[in-house]
């Protein structure tokens, strides 16, 4: 058995004032059952993290498929912290490989703008194990990666302005990307004096708030996009357990597995769409999935080696850094970019249209993270 | 400060079972509350309920005569490589102080 990509759809991402959280999901998953016609939906799988908490609405599947007249199908929200979405991707391919489905509709949303910062950071926190002393030394998730920051420059020759590099990277990818959040362009001096998060992070190194759906037609039935590989891992939940600060072991193992079964490595990969929920998420990430080696990442940006015109351009969405985070949506919509990039249809298309593509999607600090490698056949 | 050991894997957490050799862990073991600054941040934007604190750090601790890392809460400015030691613990976390 194997699984395909039939089509996909994305909202705008950005600020959506005037939709409700179903709005979102119904506008990104009509435009890819438009693009499947004929087609039945065999069952729904949603990716989000806050709409019970935020939004206030659960039931998401059955919505969907309510909403959309699919029938009495099974559903099913897939919660993952930032992974919710590809989680929900990969559930959905599993239920093909099983045999149990042909058509499986995946939906990612979020549901964020309209929450104060305060209330949104409370809730991320959730995304950590709160039940330990470490949540109640007030470590926030944003404060995390800043740790890792602090340590990655102690180690190697790295410097904010490397962080700097990628933040302004995704910026100037998604200023060619009509449905990512920011297009104001930037520059280098700017983010380096932009504002203090949780130092050395700053306001350009996070990824911001965000409303948006992004919506995968999966198939047992050929179509021109094969997915080569679906992983999946847990890591540790809080930081004190890391045994290798600079290590993100959910990522490695899932990346790992995604080669192996794949029957590729790093070096084939012609596109990425890596989990930057931070820019010093997007440095270790290149490192765990192998494409650069470890503690090395920094020179590789500074060489403009992940940007478009690179040897392995990352995040020519945008990233979550400015394409957006909504965060059920952002497994999806890594998918969605990747797709374009297969079929030539992109945002920033690669001058050589790509073969083969890798998207990885990180939940909590660490510990989820899901790999999907998408062929071009 | 009371730490959990199986397989040379060192944690301020019990687990259940050991993720090396899969035995349930019972080795604990004392070691002193005294270490060094491995890393830290400073956070300016804080959640909800930590609003009052901020800007707070907060620093991943590496303790003495161990492979042991501890998240605390720091007053004051820190530098990674600072030997600190335990002040208070309070509503649930570990406060640290630079050693003078
Ligand atoms: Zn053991």
């Amino acid at each position: 058995m194997t699984v395909y990509i039939q089509s996909v759809g994305m909202t705008k991402f950005g600020k959506a004032e005037n939709s409700t959280l179903k709005d979102l999901m119904l506008q990104a998953a009509h435009e890819a059952l438009q693009k499947a016609p004929g087609m039945k939906i065999d069952a729904v799988y949603v990716g989000n993290f806050m709409g019970g908490s935020l939004a206030n609405q659960e039931i998401l599947g059955a919505i969907v498929a309510n909403d959309l007249g699919l029938g009495y199908i099974p559903t099913a929200k897939l919660e993952g912290a930032c992974a919710s979405g590809g989680i929900a991707l990969r559930q959905g391919v599993l239920g093909i490989l099983s045999g149990e489905y042909e058509n499986v509709l995946v939906v990612g949303a979020e549901k964020m703008k309209h929450a104060s910062t305060a209330d949104v950071t409370q809730v991320i926190n959730s995304a950590m194990d709160r039940d330990t002393s470490e949540k109640h030394a007030g470590l926030t998730f944003p404060g995390f990666f800043g740790v890792l920051a602090n340590r990655y420059f102690y180690e190697t020759g790295a410097s904010k302005e490397h962080l700097a590099m990628i933040a302004l990277k995704n910026r100037e990818n998604a200023l060619n990307n009509p449905l990512a959040q920011f297009q104001k362009p930037t520059t280098l001096e700017e983010i380096l004096q932009a504002r203090h998060i949780t130092s050395p992070l700053g306001l350009f190194d996070c990824s911001p708030t965000t409303d948006g759906a992004a919506a995968v037609v999966l198939t047992s039935k050929p179509t021109d996009i094969k997915v080569l590989a679906s992983s999946q891992a847990s890591g540790p939940t809080m930081m004190q357990d890391a045994i290798d600060l600079l290590s993100i072991p959910a990522i490695r193992i899932s990346g790992e597995q995604a080669y192996a079964k794949a029957g590729v490595g790093p070096e084939d990969i012609d596109v990425v769409e890596i989990h930057d929920c931070f820019s010093m998420t997007e440095m270790l990430a290149i490192e765990e999935l192998g494409f650069y080696p470890k503690r090395e990442g920094w020179r590789a940006i500074a060489e403009g080696k992940t940007k478009v015109t690179g040897e392995k351009p990352v995040n020519t969405s945008g990233g979550l850094l400015s394409r957006g985070h909504p965060i059920g949506a952002t497994g999806i919509a890594q998918i969605v970019q990747l797709v374009h990039q297969l079929r030539g249809t992109a945002p920033n298309q690669m001058a050589k249209q790509p073969r083969l593509a890798l998207a990885q999607n990180l939940g909590g600090t660490g510990a989820y993270s899901v790999v999907h490698i998408l062929e071009r056949v | 400060m009371k730490v959990y050991e199986c397989c040379d894997i060192e944690s301020v957490t019990k687990k259940i079972y050991c993720r090396e050799c899969g035995q349930e862990i019972t080795n604990e073991r004392e070691v002193p509350d005294k270490g060094n600054v491995y890393s830290y941040t400073v956070i300016h934007v804080p959640p909800a309920e930590y609003a009052h604190l901020a800007p707070y750090t907060v620093a991943l601790i590496e303790l003495h005569n161990s492979n042991v890392k501890l998240t605390v809460r720091i007053a004051g400015e820190v530098e990674i490589g600072d030997e600190v030691e335990l002040d208070e613990f309070v509503d649930g976390a570990y406060v640290y102080k630079k050693t003078s």
